[in-house]
């Protein structure tokens, strides 16, 4: 009873905290819809396009580079613009679309498309695509000038037998197929890969910024009282921990609830997602509780819980997935108990584990839980009863 | 040595005992742009795709060969390189085990097809995982696929102009389009960047990320002033009270300017960050420091307690510092986020950085270093007047 009474106080006087509302509560959502805006969607390469004028000729390249799906096309009004745009980063290529196209053509002039890349993006790349596209339009052109040498036919003419004629010239067609099993399955939502991340990241972020928390009862005296009524320390350790673990998991169910309602994420098997969460809740818990024990300086603390809880999410893989590392980098990243929970939701979610198939993730952050609580347990009674 | 100068000293020496500051303004943004790095730094920085494709070509015509040197050619430009296979097996084996992105499958009878006009599919097998590279190989088949329809077009195109009659020649038409200049060229160019480098980009954003929590210290210290009661004893002392504002507000700048100079030189030499030249990042700086302070200087204002200050300083520090991309960048194009973003002065400081970085003259700095000196002009005069109404005697 006395340990649900210290845990009940615990979440009480986090909930209590207006600025605990806004990042326990409100900061997550924001950031994984931030998150699911930025990255979510398509990641296409941007290309800025600049049309000088409106001749058919730019019209017609300008909509088929509009055409490509695999690009995103932004038009801008002057050319100074998008190389700016290019220089910044805000587009990967910009392709300038010259004055008089159709003149061009016409008096078999060479007509010069500018095509504008950064060395160091995805520019040349980005080039085969818009080179496709852009010849898609001038094939005719080409062809109706050659004509034009072996025929004298006038351009208008040849350009538009040319166009007739183009069912004649089906030149090569392409055909591709995907082979391989999908890291990332089509289906996965836009705030998936970003629920679960975030999720993990801000668990743990909430469970290290209770060591303030402990470290103020310790300062204000309150743990001084509670050793002074008949309660023995292990149980005020034991209240403590299981503090520390039902706000983690308050934040927990809340995230999972509120995003799977409002962006509509897919979490998988229900009871793997809850396992996952209760392990990794009193992984974070242990830590919270070592790092109170440990330090005897609140404002010192929360720094420190800062570093970590970002360090080891990042290195985790919740800030850029552990799939897109280097394969040593993965072997650290799998150093921390976030790669290991991330790896669990990642199986329900993408292979559509159930709860055997997480057993060995499971594992592993019951053995992280196990030795951070009992470290913990010894370092808090060592600290609550010297003072 | 005026009073404001004296306080501000004072509380210089007391924050620097007191470790909590050197851990939010040294300490954590030092050891998160490290971690983040090493995380990511490989991924990014090597922004270039490594483009992998194999070929195998089992028509082992002119035509195949057209498209093998069309290839290479990129192959020698190093824009990828090209593996070729015995057969389609070896090939897809290769895709498996992540030995090649993509490959080019050509088979038998691609230069017949060709000659009479008839439809033909370069196969292209690419990587679940690969899109982008494998729709970058499709293109370059596209591609070479539009200059064999160019050819034909400009036969069939001439042929059909001639109506019925062609002449002799027509036997080398083919080879002569092929042959003949195109229409248009694709002029490529490259521009310089105006963009941080992964390294420095960290660096930078955890630097001005945690500027606002450190010069949070100097606001707070004015609050628990008058909690604690020191504050009435200072005004009592012929001491006027805007020196007393003057005093924190100026500590809050020094511990600025020394978290970031720290930063700056630390991520400079340890992780070879390039901030660009050094007078416009000062410049970048000074302005960067003066936005957070006053930034922080309205929190302290209008909060009730030092921890209410702290707590709404937390959450203004870290909405501003995602909204103004420090994490990641923010905004894609011109889409809206690519606005909002430029409502923090994160994303200024950011930008000032960016845009000396690549080689620009330091003068490339002043538009952001203007657009955070209203920051700190219009926020920190409101801040001012309300501290001032709200330090009485």
């Amino acid at each position: 009873m006395k340990v649900l009474a210290i845990a009940g106080s615990n979440v009480r006087r986090m909930l209590r905290e207006r600025s605990n509302i806004f990042f326990v509560f409100i900061f997550p959502l924001a950031l994984i819809l931030l998150i699911g805006a930025q990255f979510g969607g398509d990641v296409d390469p941007v290309i800025g396009l600049y049309q000088a004028d409106d001749d058919q000729l730019a019209t017609a390249v300008a909509e088929a580079v509009d055409s490509e799906d695999t690009l995103d096309v932004i038009r801008f009004d002057t050319d100074q613009e998008l190389v700016t745009a290019v220089e910044r980063g805000n587009a990967q290529a910009g392709l300038f679309l010259p004055a008089g196209m159709d003149q061009s053509a016409e008096s078999g002039d060479l007509i010069e498309i500018g095509f504008v890349s950064r060395t160091d993006g995805f520019g040349p790349q980005v080039q085969s695509v818009i080179g496709a596209a852009v010849s898609e339009v001038m094939t005719p052109v080409t062809a109706a000038q050659f004509a034009m040498e072996k025929t004298w036919a006038s351009f208008d003419e040849a350009f538009a037998v040319a166009k007739d004629q183009e069912a004649a010239a089906p030149g090569l067609g392409t055909e591709v197929t995907a082979i391989g099993e999908a890291l990332f399955p089509p289906t996965l939502g836009r705030f998936d890969l970003g629920a679960s991340s975030q999720l993990v990241l801000f668990v743990f972020l909430t469970a290290l910024a209770g060591s303030a928390a402990l470290i103020l009862s310790r300062q204000l005296g309150i743990s001084r009282r509670m050793l002074s009524t008949p309660t023995a320390t292990g149980t005020i350790v034991i209240g403590e921990g299981t503090g520390r673990w039902a706000v983690a998991m308050v934040q927990g169910i809340y995230i999972i609830l509120a995003t799977f309602l409002i962006f509509r994420v897919d979490w998988g098997d229900p009871l793997g997602a809850l396992l996952i969460l209760v392990t990794f809740s009193a992984v974070g818990a242990g830590a919270g509780m070592l790092m109170g024990a440990v330090f005897s300086n609140d404002a010192q603390a929360s720094g420190i819980g800062v570093v970590l809880s970002l360090g080891l999410a990042a290195l985790g893989g919740c800030m850029l997935p552990v799939e897109l590392f280097s394969p040593t980098m993965q072997k650290v990243a799998h150093i921390t108990p976030h790669a290991w929970a991330l790896d669990g939701f990642a199986e329900l979610v993408r292979r559509d584990g159930t709860v055997v198939d997480i057993l060995p993730e499971l594992g592993v952050l019951v053995a992280y839980a196990t030795v951070l609580l009992v470290l913990a347990a010894w370092r808090l009674r060592v600290a609550l009863t010297r003072s | 040595m005026g009073p404001a100068t004296r306080i501000a000293t004072k509380d210089l020496k007391l924050r620097i005992r007191d470790r909590s500051a050197f851990i939010l303004g040294i300490f954590a943004p030092l050891v998160l742009a490290v971690i983040f790095n090493f995380v990511f730094g490989g991924a990014l920085n090597a922004e270039s795709l490594d483009l992998r494709f194999g070929l195998v070509d089992l028509d082992d015509s002119e035509v195949s060969r057209g498209f093998w040197e069309i290839l290479s050619g990129a192959e020698s430009e190093e824009l990828l390189v090209l593996t070729d296979f015995e057969d389609a097996a070896g090939a897809e084996a290769a895709v498996e085990e992540g030995e090649i992105d993509a490959y080019y499958l050509i088979d038998p009878g691609m230069h017949a097809a060709v000659e009479a006009g008839e439809e033909f599919e370069i196969r292209i097998v690419g990587d679940v995982d690969a899109p982008t590279s494998t729709q970058i190989a499709a293109s370059i088949a596209e591609q070479f696929g539009a200059g064999v329809a160019g050819v034909q077009l400009s036969v069939a195109t001439s042929v059909a102009l001639l109506e019925g009659s062609p002449p002799p020649e027509i036997a080398v038409w083919g080879e002569e389009a092929a042959a003949r200049a195109p229409s248009y060229v694709l002029d490529d160019a490259t521009t310089e960047t105006r963009q941080l480098d992964a390294t420095t980009y960290f660096s930078a954003g955890m630097a001005v990320f945690f500027l606002f929590f450190t010069v949070q210290f100097g606001v707070i210290g004015l609050l628990e002033e008058q909690r604690d009661g020191t504050m009435a004893r200072l005004l009592a002392a012929p001491i006027r009270r805007t020196s007393v504002i003057a005093a924190k507000a100026l500590l809050s700048s020094w511990l600025g300017i020394i978290s970031l100079s720290i930063l700056i030189l630390a991520t400079h030499y340890l992780l070879d960050a390039s901030w660009g030249p050094p007078l416009g990042v000062t410049l970048l700086v000074m302005a960067g420091v003066l936005s957070a302070v006053a930034i922080m200087g309205l929190v302290g204002s209008v909060a009730q307690t030092p921890e209410g200050a702290g707590n709404l300083g937390a959450i203004i520090a870290v909405v501003l510092g995602m909204l103004g991309g420090t994490f990641f960048p923010i905004g894609q194009g011109d889409d809206l986020l690519s606005k909002l973003t430029y409502l923090t002065p994160h994303a200024w400081f950011m930008r000032g950085l960016a845009e000396i970085s690549g080689g620009a003259e330091w003068t490339a700095a002043l538009p952001a270093v203007g657009a955070l000196l209203i920051f700190a002009l219009v926020l920190g005069s409101i801040a001012w007047a309300l501290m001032r109404r709200r330090i009485t005697a």
